[in-house]
């Protein structure tokens, strides 16, 4: 279970995030949306330790994670994989090389060994034929595939999507939507997943939470968004260009 | 007529606290660059002793060092030699001409001017040009990986940015910056003497005259060859790793890299020297 609890986080003088306090239990998919730049990828490089909040306490399986040191966050990225935005693949390292360097890292296993696992995740998203092939000659949704099958290397039990779908055609983007649905119901894996594909959020999580001028504006069941009155849950999920959302 | 209801009366502003006066101002418009400053150079140290600390304690990754030995070695070697040889053209051309109106006696040019370059211009002219190719080269590349998250990746991996960005391109900077300017500084040599025979006819003897190198000044040469690698990938690296905000936030990083490199280069050589000249005399 993880638990964010009262989150503040500034930049400068700038407030991100105000108060933020969700739950997400285990094997549920979780979202997280709202407008660009309310924080909701601040939020959740939170967990991993890739940002330190100004305030607030984080909790992983009942265990406080706020302030721990950069090599004591090494085994809460080892239960937590993070998916960016834009992939995050090495140029200089070819595909298998990619997949297999959170093994070789983390667990400090040989090369061969590592890349021989990572050729088996990559024949779980149908790119082993591409193996020794660079980033660069890919496309968005293969670069998504292999971003998600190095995630997946450490088997972790929460996974973060930050904007998973985005830039992606419409066929990749329900796809990998039925990536992370299946990894939930079969391997229980927990994904908390950051969007504003309205066909993601209105297909996949179990709950959502929606973030608006760093704090919660609703959290509650694909249902619960559909039938409020909140004029600002209404404006975002209907995409209107007019309405009380401040900019 | 009904009376109008009185409007209610709003409490009385607190009162507006007194202008700074101007020693405040002085403090508040020299204390933001001064704090800014010192925090530049504490990274720089931060970034420094972890470079140093995984440099021994690090886990490398094959050929890693390699490659940037290619990078910052093989690939600036055509610039350095462009550089140093018109360098080593320019200061014995204007050498010859001063000395010429002075002393017409142009016996001691070849001296001077290689005492000259293994003291000062081969090791602190080569160090300021691989300051701005090799520099701008290293944080621009690291920047890049900030800005686009792939430093955050690589965190998420294990993998820390110091031991696997920093530390390769230190070693290699160690190794490549001596063999680059020792090579700068025969470049500048041979185009020296060329210009020495070709516009004052000296000859190679006179020229080669190594009577004003003392095995001090080589020492110290050896010293700031050794200092300059070791600082230039760790200023840079600092200014990459600090980037943000996008590609503009690159270019800003790569800007700062290439101007405190230059400046550590400057420091550091007012350091050696000094204490070259305290040491040796």
């Amino acid at each position: 279970m993880i638990e964010f609890i009262d989150l503040y986080k500034s930049f400068g003088d700038k407030p991100v995030l105000e108060g933020v306090s969700i739950t997400v239990t285990d094997s549920e998919v979780f979202f997280i949306v709202g407008q660009s730049g309310v924080g909701k990828s601040v939020l959740i490089k939170h967990l991993v330790g890739l940002l330190r909040p100004d305030r607030g306490q984080i909790l992983l399986d009942g265990e406080d994670i706020t302030f721990l040191t950069e090599k004591q966050f090494y085994r809460v990225r080892m239960k937590c994989g993070m998916v960016f935005q834009h992939s995050t693949l090495f140029d200089s390292m070819t595909i298998l090389e990619n997949v297999a360097l959170p093994l070789r890292k983390h667990k400090r296993i040989s090369t061969k060994n590592a890349r021989e696992a990572a050729m088996r995740r990559l024949a779980d998203v149908h790119m082993e034929e591409f193996a020794g092939r660079y980033p660069a000659e890919f496309g968005d949704g293969m670069r998504k595939r292999v971003a998600i099958a190095r995630t997946l290397m450490l088997e972790p039990r929460y996974v973060l999507f930050d904007e998973p779908t985005t830039s992606l055609d419409p066929i990749s983007a329900r796809r990998v939507d039925h990536l992370i649905r299946e990894l939930s119901d079969r391997l229980g894996v927990t994904s908390i997943v950051v969007s504003h594909d309205l066909t993601s959020i209105f297909s996949i999580p179990d709950r959502i939470a929606m973030l608006y001028k760093g704090k919660v504006q609703l959290l509650g069941t694909q249902d619960d968004f559909r039938s409020t009155r909140d004029p600002i849950v209404q404006q975002f999920i209907n995409g209107e260009a007019e309405g009380p959302m401040e900019i | 007529m009904t009376a109008r209801a009185s409007r209610p009366t709003l409490p009385a502003p607190p009162p507006l606290p007194p202008p700074p006066g101007f020693v405040a101002r002085l403090c508040i418009g020299t204390g933001e660059p001064v704090v800014d400053v010192f925090k530049e150079v504490a990274g720089i140290y931060s970034v420094f002793v972890r470079t140093l600390y995984f440099s021994f304690r690090g886990r490398a990754e094959r050929g890693a060092v390699l490659r940037e030995m290619y990078e910052i070695g093989n690939r600036s070697l055509l610039f350095i030699t462009v550089v140093m040889g018109f360098i080593g053209m320019i200061f014995v051309y204007q050498g010859g001409v001063q000395a010429q109106r002075i002393i017409p006696d142009l016996t001691m040019l070849g001296a001077t001017y290689l005492e000259y370059l293994v003291r000062a211009l081969a090791s602190d002219i080569g160090a300021m040009m691989l300051a701005t190719r090799v520099g701008a080269g290293i944080a621009a590349a690291i920047g890049s990986m900030v800005v686009t998250e792939q430093v955050d990746a690589l965190r998420m991996c294990a993998a820390e940015p110091v031991d696997y960005l920093v530390v390769p391109r230190f070693k290699a900077s160690l190794v490549m910056t001596v063999v680059l300017l020792i090579f700068g500084g025969v470049v500048a040599c041979m185009t020296g003497y060329l210009t020495a025979r070709y516009a004052f006819g000296q000859r190679w003897d006179q020229f080669f005259n190594l009577t004003l190198v003392r095995w001090s000044d080589v020492f110290i040469f050896v010293i700031k060859c050794v200092a300059y690698g070791a600082a230039i990938p760790v200023v840079s690296g600092y200014c990459g790793l600090t980037a943000y905000g996008g590609s503009e936030g690159v270019g800003s990083a790569t800007t700062r890299a290439v101007v405190n490199s230059a400046l550590a280069v400057i420091i550091l050589n007012l350091v050696i020297s000094a204490a070259g000249y305290i040491v040796f005399g």
